[in-house]
């Protein structure tokens, strides 16, 4: 864990001189207790997690080499063949670029837009509670509500959104406007939580930094500058990861707010619909497991790249 | 108090605590707006005229969700008794696999026999010699138009309905008289311009009227005309360059409105009966010379159960059969019905506009039969999205017509995933 | 466990023209999140036709309650608040014990392969049912689960997150509150239901409360597996199944409402909790 100790627990904090001076008593209880036990309390979480997790995934690699149809009957063996035509597959690419171009979109405008409502929240004095929870709320409606709620708002003629500003937009049925809506609904819907970490971490900056500037004669804008932004850089790089794993996996807002299709001239379609498509609509789930290995494979390198840069930087003794 | 409620169903699902001793008949269908209303009052009728079976109907949002539900059910061997698809998805679906088929004798104890059907229509159903689904309608693509816009530009002939256009440029005409006369602010005709169901079967239309074709009767080559598709995108395309239609704009709230044309499937008859509009109806406008609309139908079909027998499949037969056989209400929603009795019945030829476009069935454009095509199938996802753009003008239509060409070229020597057939091996084709 | 975020009671001070502005910013961007949802609560109070009007408008002319009437006589909302409260509960329950009893095994016991298994469960955090829901899927339907509660909750029963949050937790437990009691003749087990869990209630709320609010939520995962719309929960049912009249936009938006706000309501009481669970949780992944 990169961050200060304020982030985690007091316990832990108080803990660590107090580790030393027992380290010896430890080593003597640990063998006389046998702890060899240790591995029931692990054992029920491993069952689940290997069957539903580790399974899934050996078996989707399987199922990647073999014609396997939804049906579940025997499937044969092709090879790379399923892999070959993925990478060779326009629509493929189509799905990845909509997903990839959902997730550039989403995760700056996120990022900044959390961090001001945090300094917002943060910096008022009066009646926290009421905005915290009128920018957490939406958080806790379900995706499809939420999406409910935009597809409505965004239909042409019958929706508040053009109403509202003036507009006559075709927002849901123009490809160059379809993944903007769902980028507006994303921001409306989930940047609570990012809202959340950011406000988390800014009440955990020790007071006394800023008294200090303050009697240095430092501004507002200096403090924030100067003290708030560097304090939160590790939040970030932690608001951002998260946002990108989870914009890449964009499929709930996209598929609700298009009427389960895949948007005007396939606009909207992302790789996980695109997936679910081949398996579930054309039955091809050999195809399908190729893609999902495919997106694993994507996915592991993003959360890789994090760690890399993580400990890239802990080295660099930032 | 929910919470050990929900224990008790674990496994099993809330309602099935719900006990029954009658016969339990779950339905499964995709009909909404009116559709679902009038197979409610259907459902209901037959509830009174049986009251042992307890009809348990689900309707699931139309389109992919609904076929591929269905086809996980089936997989999983948790299918409902009876369900509901389009005629064109069925060869795809995997007869004997996840469909079950009727037992013939059975339809006919509870009144349902072949001889009441267009023969063509009921020869869809069979495969391999079973029959696999039985036909409730035919529904065709449609040109509506507001007589009382019509009127004011002299496009009226004296019988009431519309001057008939046998040309693109008659066509493009007519449109111009009633842009005149209309009210401003709207569009002149709602087409769907970026749904790529509606356009692909548009497109499947016009290209029929053209003659156009699909592969050879092997399935082993594609026959499609690249040039009379590219003549059929240019003529959708013009809607929109020559500026009759505002793309994105609600179709049927248009015309409620006051547009003078919507090309709208028959299920809009409702809609636009029930806003009391003075309106007609007619096939699409043979504009390539010879008369073709794009139709489809709904068809019954038992979703595969590994036990399917007994009272409840009896009870399913008798529901379908019911349905089938009492199909004016159903008529009511703009279909035609496919029990031909019911055609002739007076109360049948007194509705309008539907006596208006009764013939479309003998004109019908459909998909290939092959085991991608039919409703929201793999071929019309494929194909729906490039018609949309060349339409919406992001991409060329002669452009448009080679993709095309491409992909009908790819499909047609792809497997279909259940049997491991190409087209021209028979994947699953009767 | 001090909380991450804390309410803090700085004395009342005097308006300031800065604290005005911030106020008035405050408003009117609480205003914008606010809206869409009493845009549906305004909406789920019109008729249908009003609700479909062009133009639209905030205000219902008529009130009416025809939406929430209809909701209840026509839909199946009932059986899927029913299933929603069941998985959510079931989920919450079992992820709580296991996630617990790993997290502890994890930091303070011993045993081969663990740090193996410590890092395989870690690359379990890239795994869900959007990245591998195919596969997913076909090992469900393999178990015979398609369509059953427990195929909608076992596979939302394994989060590598809560089981490294809970982790990190006990990692932070002073070992001598464990070694006193194991001097006293306790045995493992007996340490942990005594003296580890009640230390850890804080964390554990935390990883409760994210997890009902997630399994509340979940959509893709109850999409896959339940066809049956009587089995459905809240989220899949309210977006995949139309009752028999068509998009019907007034009772669409009450039925959203009415999954979101035993959540809204619960977070209005417990704030202070959810807020820390989330943020928490989320700090975790640090």
């Amino acid at each position: 864990m990169t961050t200060s100790a304020h982030m985690t627990t007091g316990a832990q904090t108080a803990v660590a001189p107090a580790r030393a001076r027992t380290a010896t008593a430890t080593a003597t209880v640990r063998r006389r207790q046998g702890f060899q036990h240790g591995g029931w309390f692990v054992a029920p979480f491993l069952a689940l997690f290997a069957l539903f997790v580790i399974w899934p995934l050996l078996r989707g690699v399987y199922l990647s080499f073999t014609d396997a149809n939804i049906s579940g009957d025997d499937a044969s063996f092709v090879g790379l063949d399923n892999y070959r035509e993925a990478l060779n597959d326009p629509a493929m690419w189509d799905a990845l670029g909509n997903s990839a171009y959902f997730t550039l979109l989403v995760v700056p405008c996120i990022t900044v837009l959390a961090l001001l409502l945090a300094l917002l929240a943060h910096n008022i004095e009066r009646g926290k509670w009421l905005w915290r929870l009128c920018f957490f709320v939406p958080f806790l409606l379900p995706s499809t509500v939420a999406a409910n709620m935009f597809q409505w708002l965004f239909t042409q003629g019958i929706g508040l959104i053009n109403e509202t500003f003036g507009l006559d937009t075709p927002w849901l049925t123009d490809k160059s406007y379809a993944m903007l809506a769902i980028v507006i609904e994303t921001l409306w819907w989930t940047v609570g939580f990012s809202f959340l970490l950011y406000l988390a971490a800014l009440q955990g900056i020790p007071e006394h930094l800023y008294e200090a500037a303050k009697l240095d004669g430092a501004n507002a804008w200096h403090r924030i500058v100067h003290i708030t932004l560097p304090m939160l850089r590790n939040i970030t790089g932690l608001v951002i990861a998260l946002q990108i794993l989870a914009s890449l996996q964009l499929f709930d807002q996209a598929v609700v707010m298009m009427d389960f299709s895949p948007g005007p001239e396939l606009a909207t379609r992302s790789f996980v619909q695109y997936t679910l498509e081949q398996g579930f609509t054309s039955y091809r789930v050999g195809y399908a497991s190729a893609m999902s290995i495919i997106f694993f494979v994507i996915i592991a390198v993003v959360a890789l790249a994090r760690m890399w840069l993580l400990r890239n930087r802990e080295e660099s003794g930032r | 108090m929910a919470g050990s409620f929900g224990f008790a169903a674990l496994g099993t699902g809330a309602d099935a605590l719900a006990s029954n001793a009658r016969t339990r008949v779950r339905y499964w269908n995709l009909f909404s707006g009116g559709d679902g209303a009038n197979m409610i009052a259907m459902l209901d009728a037959f509830r009174t005229a049986d009251p042992d079976i307890d009809v348990k109907d689900s309707t699931l949002q139309w389109g992919n969700p609904f076929y591929t539900k269905l086809a996980m059910a089936a997989a999983g061997n948790r299918a409902p008794d009876l369900g509901v698809m389009h005629m064109g998805r069925v060869t795809g679906f995997s007869p004997g696999r996840l469909l079950d088929p009727w037992d013939v004798g059975l339809l006919a104890k509870y009144g349902v026999r072949e001889q009441d059907f267009n023969p063509k229509l009921w020869q869809r159903g069979i495969i391999d010699g079973k029959l696999y689904a039985l036909p409730l309608d035919i529904h065709v693509q449609l040109c509506f138009y507001r007589k009382d816009v019509l009127k004011k530009a002299d496009l009226l002939g004296d019988d009431g309905r519309m001057i008939p256009v046998t040309s693109t440029d008659e066509w493009f005409d007519v449109l111009k008289r009633a842009k005149a006369v209309q009210k401003k602010g709207l569009q002149t005709i709602g087409l769907w311009t970026n749904d790529q169901n509606f356009q692909w079967w548009f497109f499947v239309a016009f290209y029929t009227q053209l003659g156009g074709r699909w592969f050879n009767d092997d399935n082993t080559e594609v026959l499609f005309d690249t040039d009379k598709a590219t003549q059929v995108l240019e003529f959708l395309r013009r809607h929109v360059t020559d500026g009759y239609v505002i793309p994105g704009a609600p179709t049927g709230e248009q015309f409620v409105n006051g547009a003078p044309f919507t090309w709208e499937g028959n299920w809009s008859v409702p809609v636009f009966s029930g806003a009391k509009l003075d309106y007609g109806a007619t096939p699409l406008p043979p504009v390539f010379g010879s008369q073709a609309t794009h139709a489809e139908s709904h068809a019954f079909v038992l979703p595969h159960q590994s036990d399917r027998g007994g009272a409840t499949n009896e009870g399913a037969h008798e529901l379908a059969a019911y349905v089938v056989k009492h199909a004016l209400q159903w008529a009511a929603g703009g279909h035609i019905p496919a029990y031909t009795p019911t055609l002739s019945t007076a109360a049948y030829q007194k509705l309008t506009p539907q006596n208006e476009y009764v013939g479309a069935m003998d004109h019908q454009a459909t998909e290939p039969k092959v085991w991608f095509a039919g409703s929201t199938g793999v071929l019309a996802q494929d194909l729906g999205p490039v018609v949309v753009s060349s339409t919406m003008g992001s991409a060329r239509p002669d452009k448009v017509a080679g993709t095309m060409k491409s992909h009908l070229t790819k499909l047609l020597a792809s497997k279909n995933p259940m049997d491991g057939r190409t087209a021209a091996q028979g994947g699953a084709v009767a | 466990m001090t909380t991450a975020v804390q309410v803090r009671k700085s004395p009342r001070r005097p308006w300031t023209p800065s604290q005005i502005v911030l106020t008035l910013i405050g408003v009117a961007v609480s205003a914008v999140f606010v809206a869409p949802i009493a845009a549906a609560l305004l909406t789920s109070f019109k008729s249908e036709a009003e609700a479909a009007a062009i133009p639209p408008h905030w205000l219902p002319q008529d009130w009416t309650a025809q939406a929430w009437k209809g909701l209840w006589e026509t839909g199946n909302i009932t059986n899927w608040f029913v299933n929603s409260l069941v998985v959510s509960v079931c989920v919450t329950s079992v992820v709580l014990a296991v996630s617990a009893l790993a997290g502890y095994g994890f930091a303070r016991t011993e045993f081969r392969g663990k740090t193996v298994l410590m890092g395989i469960v870690m690359g379990g955090l890239m795994i869900s049912p959007a990245v591998l829901g195919v596969p997913l899927f076909t090992t469900v339907q393999q178990m015979g689960m398609v369509d059953t509660y427990w195929g909608m909750i076992l596979p939302q029963c394994a989060p590598a997150a809560m089981v490294y949050i809970l982790y990190k937790f006990f990692q932070g437990i002073p070992r001598e509150l464990e070694e006193a009691a194991f001097i006293d003749g306790a045995g493992r087990w007996r340490v942990f239901f005594t003296i580890v869990v009640p230390l850890a209630r804080p964390s554990l709320a935390a990883v409760g409360i994210f997890t009902f609010i997630a399994s509340w939520n979940n959509f893709l995962w109850p999409y896959m597996v339940t066809n049956n719309p009587d089995l459905m929960t809240m989220p899949n049912g309210i977006a995949t199944v139309m009752n028999s009249y068509g998009i019907q936009w007034a009772q669409l938006m009450a039925g959203g409402l009415m999954a979101g706000l035993p959540l809204i309501v619960v977070f209005v009481f417990f704030q202070r909790q959810i807020v820390a669970g989330v943020a928490h949780t989320g700090l975790a992944g640090q």
